[in-house]
Order: C-alpha cells, then sequence, then structure tokens
C-alpha cells in the first residue's frame, strides 16, 4: 500500500474527503478528528493491519504522519 | 468465574422509560454534520430522559408494578429483591429498601442495592439466583436501571463533549425470576479492579468530597480505554461461555449485548461469530442505558409480541469496574411485556418543592 493510499484510507476512516490530509497535516487542526474517530482509527488499524492501538499510542500521534508510522 | 445455578428460571421482563423523548439534534448545539457521524458511528438517534424529580427508582417501580400485575404474583411470594444502580434514591439508606415498601413486599423479602452499570444485569442475576437457590424464596425481583444521561458530561475534555453527552438515556427494568425444577442458569463473569479510572465519578463523597471546579455530579469516561477493553475482554468471554456450555451462535435466537455504542457491539458480534442480523439493537431509540439495556433491548424487540415460544437470548454486559459477565436466558416471549411510559415519581416527605407545596395547604 502506498502512502498515498494510507492517507485515503484515514480520510475514509475520519469521514473527510479525499485530498484533505497530507502527511504533515496536524491532528489538533483535524475538527473532525474527535474520540469516535480515534475509534474508527482502532478499528481500522485492527482490520487492516492488526495493529492494535493502546490509549497511549493514540495520544502520542500528533500529525498524520505519525498515524502512517504504525501502518505497517 | 463460570457459575451454573439451578431450579430457577427467568419468567416476565419489564421496562420503563419516561414520556419525553428527544432526537439527538434536539439536545444539543453541535453541527448538523457532527451529529450525523455521531449518529452513523455510535447508532444513537435519540434518547428518552428523567423529568427533574424522576429517578431511577421510579422507573424500575413502575416495571416491576406492571409486571407484578401482569403475572398476577402473591407479593407475599416475592423473597429477595435486589436494585442494582449507580444512582441510588439516597447516599443512605438502600434504594431497595424503599423499593421494598413501595412494591408492597413483605418483611421476609430481603433487599439490597449494588452498585453496577453497564454489567449489572448479568451481575444482579447471578446474585439473586444464588440466594434463591439456596432459600426457600418463590420469587426473586431484579430491578435494575439508571438516569445516565443527567451524569455524563466530559466537557473538560477537548472535542469529545458531544460523544459522551449524548451516548446516555434513561429508564428502569424489571426481571422476575421464579424457582423452577429442571431449570438453570449459567453465567460467567470477570472484574478488573485495575482499570477501576476507565469510568469514574471520583467526586461528591467521601474520598473525594469536593472536586477543583466546584462540580460534582459528573462522570468521565476514557472512551479508547473502554473500547479495547470491551471489544477484546467481552468476545473472549462470550466465546469461553459458549465453550463452556458446548454452544455455538447457531444455539442461539440472538445476541443481546449491553447497547454501548454500536461499533463495540459490531465488533463483538464479528468476533464471536454471531450475524449482525442476530444482534439485537435497541441503542438508536433508547442511546446506552446503564444495567437496564439488556432487557430493556429484548423489551424493545419482543414487548409488544403475544407470541407462545421461547427464545434463547446470549447476553453480554459490560462496562464501569471494570467488569463482564455472560448468561444465556431462555424466556417465553409472551413473558417479555410491552415498554411502559410513567412520569410518576415517588414523593418521600423530604423534597424541598413538596415540603413548601404542604405547607402552603
Amino acid at each position: 500500500m502506498t502512502e498515498q493510499e494510507k492517507i485515503a484510507l484515514i480520510e475514509e476512516t475520519l469521514d473527510l474527503d479525499e485530498g484533505t490530509l497530507t502527511a504533515d497535516t496536524v491532528l489538533d487542526d483535524v475538527d473532525e478528528y474527535d474520540s469516535m474517530a480515534k475509534l474508527s482509527l482502532i478499528v481500522m488499524m485492527d482490520d487492516e493491519f492488526g495493529v492494535k492501538l493502546t490509549g497511549d499510542v493514540i495520544k502520542g500521534f500528533k500529525t498524520v504522519g505519525d498515524i502512517l508510522a504504525v501502518m505497517n | 468465574m463460570y457459575s451454573n445455578i439451578d431450579n430457577v428460571k427467568v419468567i416476565g421482563i419489564a421496562a420503563a422509560v419516561s414520556e419525553k423523548w428527544d432526537s439527538v439534534m434536539e439536545v444539543t448545539n453541535e453541527s448538523q454534520e457532527v451529529l450525523k457521524r455521531f449518529v452513523k458511528k455510535t447508532g444513537v438517534e435519540g434518547r428518552y430522559s428523567a423529568s427533574l424529580k424522576q429517578t431511577t427508582s421510579d422507573f424500575c417501580c413502575a416495571a416491576a408494578e406492571r409486571l407484578l400485575t401482569e403475572k398476577n404474583i402473591n407479593r407475599e411470594d416475592i423473597g429477595v429483591l435486589v436494585f442494582v444502580t449507580q444512582m441510588p434514591d439516597y447516599r443512605i439508606p438502600a434504594t431497595a429498601c424503599v423499593l421494598q415498601m413501595r412494591l408492597g413486599l413483605s418483611n421476609n423479602c430481603i433487599a439490597f442495592d449494588v452498585n453496577l452499570g453497564c454489567s449489572g444485569f448479568v451481575y444482579g442475576l447471578n446474585i439473586l439466583s444464588s440466594l434463591m437457590s439456596t432459600s426457600s424464596a418463590r420469587y426473586g425481583l431484579l430491578l435494575a436501571g439508571d438516569t445516565s444521561a443527567r451524569e455524563f458530561s466530559n466537557k473538560q475534555k477537548e472535542k469529545i463533549g458531544h460523544t459522551s453527552e449524548l451516548l446516555f438515556g434513561d429508564s428502569g427494568t424489571a426481571t422476575l425470576l421464579e424457582r423452577s425444577e429442571g431449570d438453570s442458569l449459567s453465567f460467567m463473569s470477570n472484574t478488573k479492579g485495575s482499570g477501576f479510572r476507565a469510568i469514574i465519578a471520583p467526586y461528591g463523597w467521601y474520598r473525594n468530597p469536593e472536586s477543583p471546579d466546584g462540580r460534582i455530579h459528573y462522570s468521565v469516561m476514557d472512551d479508547i480505554e473502554v473500547f479495547n477493553f470491551a471489544t477484546n475482554e467481552a468476545p473472549e468471554q462470550i466465546s469461553s461461555y459458549m465453550d463452556k456450555k458446548g454452544t455455538t451462535s447457531a444455539d442461539y435466537d440472538c445476541l443481546v449485548l449491553h447497547q454501548a455504542n454500536l461499533m463495540i457491539m459490531k465488533r463483538i458480534a464479528k468476533k464471536t461469530g454471531f450475524s449482525e442480523d442476530k444482534m439485537l439493537v435497541s441503542m438508536n431509540k433508547f442511546a446506552n442505558t446503564s444495567s437496564s439495556s439488556i432487557p430493556l433491548t429484548l423489551v424493545y424487540t419482543y414487548g409488544d409480541s403475544e407470541e407462545n415460544k421461547s427464545i434463547n437470548a446470549l447476553c453480554c454486559g459490560f462496562g464501569v469496574g471494570l467488569s463482564w459477565a455472560t448468561v444465556g436466558l431462555s424466556v417465553n416471549k409472551k413473558d417479555i411485556l410491552p415498554l411502559v411510559h410513567t412520569s410518576e415519581y415517588f414523593k418521600d416527605g423530604y423534597n424541598l418543592d413538596d415540603l413548601e407545596e404542604n405547607n402552603n395547604d
């Protein structure tokens, strides 16, 4: 999966229009990145990448790039 | 812990809510966009909320009255009353004692409260059936509910206020058990006290009588910890339960999960081999109703059916504690009563408005 495809997946998970995010986007600046979005992110990461996100890991996400870094 | 209790059976379920239902659009100033996302993810379209003077016990009392009347139960024969709630009427005494009086039960009926939330219905059934199996009680009454709509507020946390404020509804339920030769109830229950901070009302009682901002009547929830707990522990317990009983999802007519949040429920169903059409949903109408949610979901689904047919329901509650518990219930649809609406509340003689009213008379 390319970085662009991963960003598109994050956009879909957060109910955002395509092209809204870049790797440098600061998550605190994204209105839609609320608690429900974080739960959706947990589901997506588990289903698509088998990655279990804990609260501490999610708290550490500052930019979209931080999320991309665990999408392996 | 697994336990099997012989010679008990659920013979009736009722639930009560207020007459006031609001859609999520009506109870918040959030934008339509945020609300649409909230409805899609949580499944909550609206909720019933208690009037200012109504408490959990008022809903449970109304549900129990309907149940005992419809089932034509001699109240002298009820030997145990367990009231499961996180929102009792008083700090002292146990609200179950007041309910014993309001329902006209005998002094031979023991009555006490249990402080549990989302797992409380199953825990309550476990406690009640255990007591019935070692006593002469013919019937036992489990009353479970909460008025969480006014309790939860995460406003102090950024960008999650809309979630908790809208997620909860108010209701009370009544479940009647009878001693019955040849029947049994099996339970699988767990508690994880190390997660006690995940859902907590930290202020206003003895540990922390005062809060930093002066507000005491609110609860806070760590959504992510609760989500991870629920979607990992509940499926594991349900699977262990079915292994222990030698059953699979095919042996149950429905999966009745605590109505926590649609995302959580779908994941639990998926992990335990239940199709989504077997997973009952009521939180669209009632939101998350804590210990009420399992019996309320049965009432919402089957309450208007008069069919004389038993259903096998696999029920799992999970939440505050952290605690979680699973039980398989066999209930006849005709014993699940239609939803009760009530605007009544108990005038105990201590309410300041009522005292003033009496003084003016």
